[in-house]
């Protein structure tokens, strides 16, 4: 097996390699964008260290170092110690609960020093990708059996669900994404289509008045009683399946949706969502509001975010209003800008133009990706590859829609793009690792 | 292979499940970018778009003789924001490195406090956090410029926190001349011709769409909707500043002879009715004089001059002839229970009414009007108001007040209200109007409306000549026209005036005035004496009208009209006369040539050489690119344009220079400028090369 040349430009797939170049560049223009005030000697204060481009500039200096490294590593490695780093991921986060730092209101960073912040729940994800490859790769795993199933869901979840109790939902959701991987792995599609259908049914209960909604399911359920009467006649059992989903779904959308909206989330939670499909939270149904009231009232409106963001996208037009001359941007009035909003920058400087090409690059990327994963003699590095198509997937869908007001503002940041040294490094890590088991894809890994 | 086929259909449904988001955000983007576009644009532009004033720039006003009377000129208040986050930056670090050096170059610059001082103050507002600390107020251009410049300042405004706040003031370069009647010009307070021709003056402020970035600056948003500021239009006055200059001096000084009250001098262009000089005078508390209330335009009792009116009654209505005789008791005489004095004692008994008004016999007067208009007072009352004594003049200066002139009937009436009126008592008639009734009778029965603004330009070209009206073709007959001449002439060769006009050159037609004013309350007691004169000269051709009224102090020694107006009068006559009147004679007998082939001017270089091409002039041009003023001279047959040297905090050379450039070239280096006469600058009581200081007082000649 050492047989492999020790040139690491052997078998690395340059394409995207050059697809990360871009991004990042693309992403450090961007934060320039952002931040470029007219009349400071741009040069100088790229260099300075001060500004967060510059500072940009060094992580990416620093992730070419660890892309080196990755590069140069074995890939053997990665399937060897994946367990171990998972299990000192799950470590890490729940330390976070002991030393962590509160940033923003979630409890998950872990203070490094000299003003930098780890943020475990950004790494696990890779260590999560690496674990759930591991699991499926394994010899005795059969992944049709529910057995197997319910294990690697635990190994997406763990992480998701201490995500959850650091007050940082938006991160938990991206765990979601390998439920995609397992999907091509073998899930069974009945799971998604009840996920599916079970989002369809809440995001219907808050949009759909709830009589109506009552009234269109009992139709609904009628209907399927009318056509599968004949079968209904055969089987009992049919109708009582109809009638048993009827009653979960009307349950869930009088019962579940509000009881969940008024009670588990926060009042801030309830109302973005609420705002999402267009319509008002009334926050004194909440029964967090108590301990709400001592905190300042927004001066702001809760879409506040939403609205200016779709001002910046908006008033971009078609070709966008030109590099450095946006008004929303160089206003300040998108807040977030740099990055969970950094998006706007384009959509407000290139316009729809400009988005249009830049999401094609990523599309680019994602399709890439999934064409290396399909390529891969091994499950390992097939399941992996998966994993950071989807996950990349997942965040470019919400970060975009949550921009353009599709999603409720949930903090993810766009892959390569956004400011942020732990995100950056987190998807650097994520995709040379695929690239470094791309150029051993002649080998079987387990 | 059922795997493989599972497994296909698996990945193609994931590629299909993303190109579906895609399509999905595709779309949401399309519908917020183009059908949504406009809303989101129109939105963002209503946040940090707005409208906002441009303000044009006031006209200037000009004497007639083209001097600045008023003009415009930019002045700053400065004001540090210490919550500035450039400044409090790694706690306060720049603020602190910078503040010893800016605390020396402000007390260098203001020389108001110490290094020491300014470091103090400036520490407190940075403890304060003072968002609006105000620095200086009120500084110039020039040291504006200067301020921008030191260190802290020079950063920028979001680094320093300095704001400027420019704003424009007037200034009157002739200082006190005039000053009432020219007007000020605060934003919330405004009288005299700076009111009235206020919208003319203010020009109309233009409006611009400007965007808000980051920091608080704006810019224009290029294609947006704007209206360019129009800026004010410049006026040009009757007033001549050097009849101006005289009337002023002549009065000043009979004033400060006489500790005299307040007083006003008003000069008028017979044929026209222009108004040359409107000078008014009022004592102030430390004894100084000041130009502190239009008393020209202000209705008081006028006295004696107003028997002129009475005497074109009794002529018109032809109730007497000036050879009628009178009894004028000798001075004293009771009618109704109160007694009619004369103010100049003479002891005369039986006169003519030519002799009762040369007396300025008060008793003459009123026996006259009562005996001729006792049944019939209302007739009395008609002619005034032909003379148009009973109206305002309508003279284009706010604030003129209307008189008060008593109808019969009015529960103001009574017994004496007739004959008191006869000799200007009862009554209240201004200064101006008694100066448009003689400048009637001077300008042959033709009255005049009074008026102070000839032109008004726009950029040197005249929009609008305002021409002189007349408000009454005739407003009395010309016999008796002839009788009023002999007797205002009467007045001065042998009337109280005699003494007066001894041995004048030319002849002057008058009539003096002596009033004892009431004093608020205290009524007449305090005897104070109200002197006026009204007259024109010279008597057979008359330029100039001319009224003087000067309200002296309390139980004054000398009150009399002839000595105490009277002066004025005459020293404004005498010095119009040799200015204007004999000289306008001579002119036309002898044709000087002028000698142009040697001349030097000087001026503001760009324009200089503006001129000079438009005139298709050959120069030679040895100025500078960069020099701002130049000097342009013959030079062997040619004409020369070179530099003039100007050092910082070195007086220039004003020779040459116009006043404009003269005044800004001075006010600019923080200088106080003093003018005398017109045309171009001869001296200056500051050499060039000298060294000055800021808030120096320095005299200007021009000719």
């Amino acid at each position: 097996m050492n047989n492999r040349n020790n040139n690491i430009s052997q078998g690395v797939d340059w394409l995207v390699v050059w697809l990360y170049a871009i991004l990042v560049g693309i992403g450090i223009l961007c934060i320039f964008m952002v931040e470029y005030r007219q009349g400071t000697d741009w040069a100088a204060s790229f260099i300075g260290g001060k500004t967060n481009y510059s500072k940009q500039l060094m992580f990416t200096g620093i992730c070419v170092v660890m892309a080196t490294f990755i590069l140069l590593a074995d890939s053997k490695l990665f399937t060897a110690f994946a367990n171990l780093m998972y299990a000192f991921g799950i470590l890490l986060m729940m330390a976070t609960f002991v030393v962590g730092k509160t940033i923003n209101g979630s409890k998950s960073w872990i203070p490094l020093g000299g003003g930098f912040n780890l943020q475990p729940a950004e790494l696990c994800k890779i260590f999560t990708a690496l674990a759930l490859a591991k699991f499926l790769s394994r010899q005795e795993t059969d992944f049709t059996k529910v057995k197997s199933q319910v294990i690697g869901g635990i190994i997406a979840l763990a992480p998701a669900a201490l995500s959850v109790f650091q007050n940082e939902t938006g991160l938990a959701l991206v765990y979601f994404s390998f439920f995609i991987v397992m999907y091509r792995e073998g899930l069974p599609p009945g799971l998604l289509i009840i996920g599916f259908s079970f989002g369809v049914l809440v995001v219907a209960t808050l949009v759909v008045e709830p009589n109506i909604l009552a009234a269109t399911l009992t139709g609904i359920a009628a209907l399927c009683i009318y056509i599968l009467k004949k079968q209904i006649k055969k089987k009992k059992r049919v109708l009582t399946l109809i009638i048993a989903l009827w009653a979960v779904c009307v349950g869930v959308q009088r019962f579940a949706v509000p009881y969940i909206f008024n009670n588990v989330f926060q009042c801030y939670q309830s109302t973005r969502i609420y705002s999402m499909v267009g319509k008002d939270y009334d926050c004194s149904q909440n029964h967090h509001r108590g301990k709400s009231t001592d905190t300042k009232p927004a001066k702001k409106p809760d879409d506040y975010n939403v609205r200016q963001s779709k001002i910046a996208i908006g008033s971009g037009g078609v070709m966008g209003q030109g590099f450095l001359k946006g008004t929303q941007t160089r206003g300040k009035y998108v807040p977030e800008q740099h990055t969970d909003f950094i998006f706007t920058s384009i959509g407000e400087a290139f316009g729809f133009v400009g988005s249009f090409l830049f999401l094609s690059i990523y599309l680019f990327l994602l399709f890439r990706i999934v064409r290396i994963a399909e390529r891969q003699r091994s499950t390992f590095s097939r399941v992996y590859a998966y994993s950071v198509a989807s996950i990349i997937f997942f965040h470019i869908t919400v970060n975009v829609c949550m921009t353009i007001g599709l999603f409720p503002i949930i903090g993810i940041p766009l892959p390569l793009i956004s400011y942020g040294g732990s995100s950056l490094l987190t998807f650097t890590i994520l995709i040379f690792i695929m690239v470094r088991l791309d150029a051993d894809r002649q080998m079987v890994l387990r | 292979m059922d795997v493989k086929r599972d497994i296909l259909w698996r990945v193609y449904l994931s590629y299909i499940v993303v190109a579906i988001v895609g399509l999905v955000i595709f779309g949401k983007a399309v519908y917020i970018q183009q059908v949504q576009g406009k809303h989101w644009r129109s939105l963002s532009d209503s946040l940090h778009q707005k409208i906002v004033e441009v303000d044009a720039e006031r006209g200037t006003i000009y004497s007639e003789d083209g001097q600045m009377l008023s003009t415009s000129i930019p002045q700053f208040d400065v004001y540090i924001d210490f919550a500035a986050d450039g400044l409090r930056e790694k706690n306060g670090k720049r603020f602190k490195e910078n503040i010893d050096s800016l605390s020396y170059c402000l007390a260098g610059l203001f020389k108001d406090q110490s290094a020491l001082a300014y470091k103090r103050v400036l520490q407190q507002g940075y403890v304060d956090k003072d968002r609006y600390f105000l620095l200086k107020r009120n500084i110039s251009y020039r040291d504006y410029q200067q301020l921008k410049s030191f260190p802290l300042v020079r950063l920028g405004k979001n680094k320093s926190g300095f704001i400027a706040e420019d704003k424009s003031i007037r200034l009157n370069p002739y200082k006190n001349l005039a000053f009432r009647t020219i007007g000020l010009a605060r934003d919330s307070f405004k009288v005299g011709l700076e009111m009235t021709y206020d919208s003319v003056l203010k020009g109309k402020s233009g409006n611009r769409l400007v965007r808000y970035i980051a920091g608080g600056v704006s810019v224009p948003v290029e294609g947006g909707y704007e209206s360019e500021a129009e800026d004010g239009k410049d006026i040009v006055t009757t007033l001549d500043v050097f009849i101006q200059e005289v009337a002023e001096e002549a009065l000043m000084k009979e004033m400060i002879k006489n500790e005299a009250e307040h007083g006003c001098a008003l000069v008028m262009e017979t044929k026209t009715g222009k108004i040359k000089a409107i000078a008014n005078l009022g004592r102030r508390s430390d004894g100084n004089y000041y130009e502190d209330f239009n008393y020209a335009i202000s209705p008081t009792e006028p006295g004696s001059t107003f028997k002129l009116a009475t005497m074109i009654a009794l002529l018109e209505d032809k109730k007497v002839s000036l050879n009628s005789t009178v009894n004028l008791e000798g001075g004293t005489w009771k009618v109704a229970d109160r007694t009619v004095f004369d103010s100049e004692k003479h002891g005369r008994y039986e006169v003519t009414v030519k002799q009762a008004f040369e007396l300025s016999s008060n008793v003459g007067m009123a026996k006259l009007a009562l005996f001729n208009y006792g049944s019939a007072p209302s007739q009395f009352i008609r002619h005034l108001h032909q003379l148009r004594m009973d109206t305002l003049t309508g003279i284009d200066l706010t604030g003129e007040r209307s008189p008060v002139i008593f109808k019969p009937g009015s529960r103001f009436w009574s017994a004496t209200t007739l004959p008191w009126m006869a000799f200007g008592y009862n009554i209240l008639v201004s200064p101006l109007q008694t100066l448009t009734l003689y400048n009637a009778v001077a300008n042959n029965g033709v009255m005049m409306r009074p008026y102070l603004v000839s032109t008004i330009k726009d950029q040197g070209v005249a929009l609008r000549e305002i021409e002189p009206r007349v408000v009454d073709e005739k407003i009395c007959s010309e016999a008796t026209l002839k009788q009023l001449k002999e007797c205002l002439e009467g007045v001065c060769t042998e009337g109280t005036a005699k003494e007066l006009f001894k041995g004048s050159s030319y002849k002057v037609a008058g009539k003096t005035g002596t009033a004892l004013v009431a004093n608020g309350s205290r009524g007449y007691e305090d005897h104070i004496y109200q002197s006026s004169f009204a007259g024109y000269f010279p008597a057979d051709n008359p330029q100039y009208t001319c009224v003087v009224v000067i309200k002296n102090k309390p139980f004054a020694q000398v009150f009399y009209g002839a000595s105490v107006a009277g002066p004025v009068f005459k020293e404004i006559a005498d010095r119009l006369y040799t200015t204007f009147v004999k000289q306008s004679n001579y002119a036309s007998q002898k044709n000087i040539r002028k000698d142009s082939s040697v001349f030097s001017y000087a001026g503001y270089g760009t324009d200089v050489k503006d001129v000079m091409k438009s005139l298709s002039w050959n120069f030679k041009d040895s100025s500078g690119i960069d020099m701002d003023w130049v000097n342009v001279s013959a030079r062997n047959g040619s004409v020369v344009v070179a530099n003039r040297k100007t050092d910082v905090n070195k007086m220039p050379l004003l020779k040459g220079l116009g006043l404009k450039d003269a005044v800004y070239v001075c006010e600019e280096m923080g200088l106080k400028v003093d003018v005398k006469g017109r045309g171009r600058v001869v001296e200056q009581s500051v050499l060039a090369g000298q060294s000055i200081a800021k808030g120096q007082m320095i005299k200007i000649i021009l000719n």
